[in-house]
């Protein structure tokens, strides 16, 4: 080794921990190499400000166009007006119908100067069409006569008294036979010019109406005000900075959220699968940067792309149209569409620095599955269609910052910022700690994912192969192994609840016999445990291994029951508390009347096979079974105990009950992944499903004792606070117990290739028996 | 300066299932030697010499270069290694002299040592003339030279080219192996893995013919003449292909993988190897 080198070295750590010096040169590199690309400077920074002002300035010719230009209308039959209150004016229309006369250019024609033609009205339409008018009306012969001459002898007989009455009830009831004379008009809604000149006409008939009516009504005495009970007024108490801010704060973080994510992805992909296009990044790889710095490198960079982007969209639109607003006021003092607030738009800095970084992570991860630019476009649309509701979610009307919605990603920042922008600070501070804790723990999640996608070697250099269905059989079955593998694991979590999705749309009411009821229940469970059970023996070599069907230590048994009756009473606590957050609707609740009813009344111990047994071994089976067995391979633990939760928890179909059976998963995957073994998580979800069809008969059971741990209320047993604080005292020390057990790990759970690399001697051995 | 013990690596693929790509390969390479690796696009040198390069972690088996562990002490082999591969691996937005000087910098050198290596390695390849040239407009022969300067710029003990005379031209190749002969006269440890049996018998002192992810034989080039007592290498070669196909099919010793006559456009290609 030359002097040379070892003076290189000992300028270096000496040790494996990420180094800040090499994630900034990484950045630096990427944030220059980003920048020498045109496509994405012109994405990024070119577009955003060229685009806006273009945009603004079109917008504002077409309002000067819509407000200046006048619209040509052509009046047929202007000699029927004679006898009714005046509609024109010399050669326009009256100026007490309309604000500005001369925004309608007008021509009028004679009935019987063009119906001596008898294709009058197809010409006429033809007019329309060409644009030679943008609107035509037709004033009919008997809109002024009959009915302008009855309504004077009908004031005459107000005058003579009695007499005349007999025949202006005959008069009106002539008039009632007579069909209702109409101004037809013609317009082509294919034409906004059209269009805008029929809204004006019509604001003109409809005053010159108005007119009309009242000076019928004065015919006949009546004052037209009299005719009106009551006016009304708005006034807006919204305080000045919600009021101008009301509009924008929905709109702005939309867009600006829209346009992190597509600054995230185009830099993510060119990072990433660009780089392993070209070469680079293999070199990038045997280069003393280690795979976090390269992912933190990158990620930053991408980051601060995804932010500039989302910057620069949201300035140039906010400054835009400012401008326009200001120059046009298009939208007048009453409407929220105010030019947009600027100082409070600095808000919207604080959302999109966290959901900037969480979208790039994203993009990383998944841009790294892509072997060149154009796959990686492929894959990053899926992830488009999946943010983007959450990114939507907020601007529905009506959704609002709330608990719920606050635990929400990114739907709860977003009306964070929203209520922050608004100025309603006293209400947004009481929601920070929950959108700072989901906003948290997404922004750890999509970072180790990334990273991870960065340590993975399949990843990196799989695939290129050409995918074959005939191949593929044969690979699922020449390739089993003798758990299933995450794919598969996936795969079987997809099509159960999809299964579920179908299935509950087969059911339109509630049975009202225990039979059906035991159908109900059945169904669903028979469509988890299947899919689980038909992979489990077709696709794995060993089916008891991939249920994760084995014997634990002894202990965990009575530990798991001794959990699951001090653990119920915080269980039923939870589903109160979210049952108080999101209320199950009087409709639905009646639904599940018959329900309980049925189970009440049914023979105990059909209810405890039916509603605890069965789903304790199917959901087991199947979800911290099969699906556990496959996610927690390939040093997946936390994705295992976290995605099975999750999916055991959507499989419960009703919100409320998906949340509390999500948080039971939790728990549930991490007891089954501590014993390894699937049959303590049975034992558990067992138990605590006894319970809760039991506590009904408990409580009515003479077991004196019962009142020692439940309470009888309106609303059903509940368990004593003195008896849930010391269960969870119980069951917090039965999770200890569990907790200092090792992580059952057994040749299933790790691939081949990580384990023993070490402890091979002849590597051959290994192959003859792998 | 490199020992392989038993090394093996084995994939999962769609079309073959658990694929052994490397099968129980032993070697070692001194300093101021070139070892050849010969062999077929898809025996497995590629993925040995990514092993070798900390960029694959090893199934089975041990390697070390420079008396340390590829896996667990993959930062120190970093230090230790230059690595040249097939696809010159260039950014397109990056100049020449950028490129090297990048991975000095994440190599930790001090700027000024920096700066100066960097000018001894423009001298020595003669990249003056292209120091601010971009990636994308540089010419294959270019691309090449700022490959090995960027694998050269920390100045390692061991240098890995991986097919580094793919796709260039014979002027271009050929000054390439006068760069790794001077190399070798400054004392460094060479690998060099070709299918191009005119380029090992030129360059390398030693050679392991390597097939289906085993090294057949390995020597002197007079030693395996000497041995299989053949003169003409490519004769030589065939030899020992066609004999290990024939034990194969007698021991069958892998079913699933049918022969190929001759053994040369033989279908494994390791996931992610590229061949030409």
């Amino acid at each position: 080794m030359s002097a040379r080198t070892s003076v290189i070295r000992s300028t270096e750590e000496d040790t494996d921990r990420t180094r800040l010096s090499a994630v900034w040169l990484i950045y630096l590199r990427e944030m220059r190499d980003q920048l020498r690309d045109r496509r994405t400077l012109f994405t990024i920074a070119v577009l955003p400000i060229m685009l806006y002002p273009l945009v603004g300035m079109l917008l504002m010719q077409i309002a000067q166009f819509s407000q200046e230009n006048p619209t040509s209308v052509c009046l047929i039959g202007s000699e029927h007006l004679e006898g009714a209150p005046p509609l024109i004016e010399g050669s326009q229309l009256a100026a007490s119908l309309i604000d500005a006369p001369e925004s309608i250019q007008l021509r009028t024609y004679r009935y019987d100067e063009l119906s001596s033609d008898s294709g009058w009205r197809s010409r006429a339409e033809g007019w329309v069409q060409a644009g030679a008018f943008d609107v035509v009306a037709v004033i009919p012969p008997n809109l002024a006569g009959e009915k302008s001459a009855e309504a004077s002898a009908a004031a005459d007989s107000t005058t003579d008294g009695n007499q005349s009455t007999p025949s202006s009830a005959s008069g009106s009831n002539d008039a009632e036979s007579v069909e209702q004379p109409r101004i037809e008009m013609l317009y082509n809604v294919g034409s906004d010019q059209s269009v805008l000149a029929r809204e004006r006409l019509v604001g003109v008939l409809s005053a010159w109406r108005g007119e009309w009516i009242k000076q019928r009504l004065a015919h006949v005495g009546i004052d037209p005000d009299s005719l009106l009970p009551f006016e009304w007024s708005d006034s807006n108490v919204a305080p000045q900075q919600t009021r101008e801010a009301a509009f924008w704060s929905k709109l702005l973080p939309f867009i600006m959220l829209v346009w992190a994510m597509t600054g995230a992805f185009y830099p993510a992909i060119d990072l990433v699968a660009g780089e392993k296009e070209r070469g680079t990044l293999e070199t990038l790889l045997c280069s003393p940067a280690l795979r976090s710095e390269i992912v933190w490198g990158k990620l930053a960079a991408v980051a601060t792309f995804s932010m500039s982007t989302a910057l620069l969209n949201a300035g140039s639109m906010l400054i835009t149209s400012s401008l326009v607003f200001k120059n046009l006021n298009i939208a007048g003092a009453s409407s929220s569409l105010g030019a947009p607030p600027l100082a409070p738009m600095l808000w919207l800095l604080v959302a999109l620095i966290p959901l900037s970084i969480l979208f790039s992570a994203l993009a990383l991860a998944v841009a790294a599955m892509a072997r060149s630019s154009k796959e990686g476009q492929y894959y990053l649309m899926p992830l488009m269609m999946v943010t983007l509701p959450l990114v939507m979610l907020p601007m529905l009307p009506g959704t609002t910052l709330n608990f719920g919605t606050s635990l929400i990603p990114v739907t709860g920042m977003f009306l964070l910022v929203r209520s922050l922008v608004e100025g309603q600070y006293a209400s947004a501070v009481f929601f920070v700690p929950m959108v700072l804790t989901v906003t948290g723990s997404c922004l750890w999640l999509a970072a180790r994912w990334a990273r991870r996608q960065f340590e993975d070697e399949s990843v990196l250099f799989g695939g290129g192969e050409q995918w074959e269905l005939g191949m593929w059989v044969r690979h699922l079955w020449r390739d089993r192994q003798t758990a299933a593998t995450p794919a598969q694991a996936y795969a079987c979590g997809a099509i159960i609840l999809v299964c579920l999705f179908f299935a509950r749309l087969t059911v339109s009411e509630m049975p009202t016999t225990f039979a059906g009821i035991a159908k109900l229940v059945m169904m669903p469970q028979t469509l988890i445990v299947f899919p689980a059970l038909i992979m489990a023996v077709m696709l794995t070599t060993s089916t008891r291994q991939s249920l994760r069907i084995r014997m634990p230590h002894w202990t965990t048994f009575p530990m798991g029951v001794l959990l699951a009756i001090t653990l119920h009473p915080s269980y039923m606590m939870l589903s109160k508390f979210i049952n108080h957050l999101y209320p199950v609707s009087e409709q639905a609740a009646e639904a599940m009347r018959p329900f309980a009813e049925q189970i009440a009344a049914a023979p105990w111990s059909a209810v405890l096979l039916l509603m605890a047994l069965l789903p304790a071994v199917c959901e087991e089976l199947a979800f911290r079974g099969f699906i556990f067995g496959g996610l927690v391979r390939e040093n997946g633990k936390l994705r295992a105990v976290v995605l099975t939760a999750l999916m055991f928890g959507i499989s419960h179909g009703v919100l409320q009950q998906s949340i509390a059976a999500s948080m039971m998963g939790l728990i549930l995957g991490w007891i089954t992944l501590k014993t390894g073994s699937v049959l303590p998580g049975i034992l558990i979800h067992f138990t605590n499903n006894a319970l809760s069809v039991s506590l009904g008969r408990i409580a009515e059971s003479n077991w004196h004792a019962a009142s020692l741990f439940l309470q009888e209320t309106e609303m059903g047993p509940v368990y004593q606070p003195f008896w849930t604080l010391i269960g969870m005292g119980v069951a917090a020390t039965c999770l200890l117990y569990f907790g200092t057990m090792n992580p059952v790990v057994d040749e299933s759970d790790s691939e081949p290739v990580e384990q023993g690399h070490r402890d091979l001697i002849d590597p051959t051995a290994a192959l003859a028996s792998a | 300066m490199i020992h392989v013990q038993h090394l093996s690596k084995t994939y999962q693929d769609l079309q073959r299932g658990r694929f052994v790509a490397v099968d129980g390969v032993s070697f070692s390479v001194r300093a101021g030697e070139i070892f050849g690796l010969l062999g077929p696009n898809g025996a497995g040198k590629t993925t040995v010499l990514r092993i070798l390069s900390t960029i694959l972690e090893p199934s089975g088996g041990i390697a070390t270069v420079a008396g340390f562990d590829v896996v667990r002490d993959a930062a120190d082999v970093r230090r230790n290694i230059g690595f040249v591969s097939n696809n010159t691996a260039i950014y397109d937005r990056m100049t020449a002299w950028e490129m090297v000087q990048y991975f000095g910098r994440l190599h930790g050198m001090k700027s000024d040592l920096l700066r100066q290596r960097l000018e001894t390695l423009f001298d020595q390849l003669r990249m003056n003339e292209f120091r601010d040239v971009p990636g994308a407009k540089m010419s294959t022969g270019m691309k090449q030279k700022v490959s090995i300067a960027r694998a050269m710029v920390h100045d390692p003990p061991v240098l890995v080219f991986d097919e580094a005379t793919l796709g260039l031209d014979v002027l271009v190749a050929r000054n390439l192996l006068s760069v790794i002969r001077s190399l070798r006269e400054a004392g460094k440890c060479l690998i060099f893995s070709t299918h191009i049996m005119s380029e090992v018998e030129r360059l390398c002192d030693r050679i392991a013919i390597m097939y289906r992810g085993k090294i057949l034989d390995t020597g002197t080039l007079d030693e395996l003449r000497g041995r299989h007592r053949e003169d003409d290498f490519e004769e030589l070669f065939f030899g020992l292909l066609s004999q290990h196909e024939q034990e194969r099919r007698n021991g069958d010793l892998d079913g699933s993988v049918m022969a190929d006559p001759g053994g040369w456009s033989v279908a494994a290609t390791a996931p992610g190897e590229t061949s030409a």
